[in-house]
């Protein structure tokens, strides 16, 4: 079955100004893939389809078979939990382990099964010694952690992320890519919003490309992102790998070499 | 949700127009709100108030804010309705009369002082109330107020959502838990908007606010012949109306 299937999709908040136009995008279960694209591209507003917080305004949105304009956001998000870009904008509770159950009970887990899941993921997401402590006394990137633990807890299918590596440090950023990589091995379907180059190319094979609310690229992260029209249109910077790549044409380096490890061979073959 | 929430706001939020309201003095202008206003509260009958909230249309049509004026006008049908039942209710004789008069005096007031907002820059009206003597730190609070009504609006819109894709359903259950059901989005909201608050704070220190005693301003406000006429014809009616209310000579 698809994870994700969006066909024709169009979106407005007011009308006539499209914020997304003719998507049509299909992502299979256990997938993981990267959505790419300039501020204000329309990335956040296609996430907000997957769980059916906004509907199409022509088209349609189905997860996991389920069409989203016939689903409450509730049954969406047991299926795909999505970790939004600012925790301020969701830490809420008096310590970090009502905040991790909070889904939990809103999904009627029993109590038992709350209980020994919290625990489970605050040890795994290194949160452990917080259980008692207010959210709002967190780290930055231990706030980050928890918004992410709060949705994985109930393991939903598919999970989306918004911006995770944003605004977090480089040791923050590798536990994200660690946590992620584990994940995306599991099976779980795994997408991500991102202008992080260097991340996408880390973890995803495929990479989606939106440009002013339209769809201009998407396939193998390889070819996506050593196209210098797409990257253009995305307003994003080829990664350094690709850019060393690039000025060492002329010894006979391909153009869509993304990985250190790809690049170290041409370098050793060179040599 | 959140969008029609608001919606009321909507009808304060200034856009800039080029008419001949939109050009008036904001002193000019917040005399006319003022007088309007006592106006309205010293008549208890039915057709003045008609005949002040049907002139008030006229300045609408001018300034040419129908549109936001009446998305303004809309969001206050379920109070008038609510004023009318209560006043109504409470009215010692001719109830009808007065409850009518009641619901006319909100909403005459409502569309008064929504031409004055819709008209009238931040910018202008904090100049406006400098002018009138009001400290600067002060007019400064209010115009922040109103440049962060549509940020607050999208703080609230992306609360929402993110507690919503964690399962909150907040259509469903009694009136207890639907109340419990808002502290997931109170708390965040509160929270951050503090924070930002601090931001704000920061940064305006930063740029050495309050820095020396007096101010000069980069945009000046001036009366012109147009305004000094509009404002005397304006106390002159108020004077007139007083007087005839204070001798009895108003219909009651």
């Amino acid at each position: 079955m698809l994870a994700i299937e969006v066909k024709g999709l169009y979106f407005y908040y007011t009308k006539d100004e499209y914020v997304l136009k003719d998507i049509t995008l299909e992502i299979e279960e256990g997938e993981s893939v990267a959505i790419m694209g300039s501020n204000g591209a329309g990335k956040t507003t296609l996430i907000k389809h997957f769980n059916g917080l906004l509907k199409p305004v022509k088209g349609y949105v189905k997860v996991l078979g389920r069409d989203t304009r016939k689903h409450t956001v509730a049954e969406l998000s047991r299926l795909i939990g999505i970790v939004f870009q600012n925790p301020d904008h969701q830490l809420f509770a008096e310590t970090v382990e009502k905040e991790v159950e909070f889904a939990l009970r809103n999904f009627n887990f029993p109590e038992s099964e709350i209980k020994k899941r919290t625990a489970k993921i605050l040890k795994y997401f290194g949160l452990g010694k917080y259980r008692e402590v207010s959210p709002f006394n967190l780290s930055e990137g231990e706030k980050k952690r928890l918004t992410i633990a709060s949705v994985l807890v109930y393991e939903p299918e598919i999970v989306v992320l918004d911006e995770p590596t944003i605004g977090q440090d480089a040791i923050q950023r590798k536990r994200i890519i660690e946590v992620l990589k584990e994940l995306i091995k599991s099976g779980k379907t795994i997408i991500a919003v991102t202008h992080d180059v260097e991340f996408a190319t880390e973890l995803f094979k495929r990479v989606v490309v939106l440009s002013k609310g339209r769809l201009i690229a998407d396939g193998d992260i390889k070819d996506v992102l050593t196209n210098r029209e797409v990257l253009e249109a995305a307003n994003l910077l080829p990664s350094q790998v690709t850019e060393c790549a690039w000025l060492l044409k002329d010894l006979g380096f391909p153009e869509n070499i993304i990985t250190v490890e790809e690049l170290e061979e041409h370098i050793i073959k060179v040599i | 949700m959140s969008h029609t929430r608001i919606a009321i706001l909507r009808g304060f939020e200034f856009r800039e127009k080029n008419t001949i309201i939109h050009r008036l003095d904001p002193r000019a202008k917040a005399i006319y709100t003022i007088v309007m206003s006592i106006i309205t509260l010293m008549f208890t009958t039915p057709l003045p108030l008609l005949i002040i909230f049907l002139a008030s249309f006229i300045v609408v049509l001018l300034a040419k804010v129908v549109k936001e004026w009446a998305s303004t006008m809309k969001c206050i049908i379920i109070l008038s309705l609510f004023i009318f039942v209560v006043n109504y209710l409470m009215a010692p004789t001719d109830k009808l009369n007065y409850a009518i008069s009641m619901t006319m005096r909100l909403i005459t007031l409502t569309s008064v002082f929504s031409i004055f907002f819709l008209t009238t820059s931040p910018e202008d009206f904090s100049l406006a109330l400098l002018k009138l003597g009001v400290p600067y730190e002060y007019t400064l609070i209010f115009t922040m107020a109103l440049r962060f009504i549509p940020t607050l609006a999208r703080d609230l819109q992306m609360i929402i959502d993110a507690q919503r894709s964690r399962g909150l359903e907040l259509e469903k259950g009694n009136v207890i838990q639907r109340v419990k059901k808002f502290l997931p989005i109170l708390v965040p909201l509160v929270v951050y908007e503090i924070k930002r608050s601090f931001m704000v704070a920061e940064a305006l220190e930063a740029r050495a606010f309050g820095a020396i005693e007096t101010r000069t301003y980069f945009y000046e406000i001036k009366m012109k012949p147009l305004d000094w006429i509009l404002s005397t014809l304006l106390i002159m009616l108020l004077t007139l109306i007083v007087f005839l209310y204070l001798t009895n000579m108003l219909p009651k």
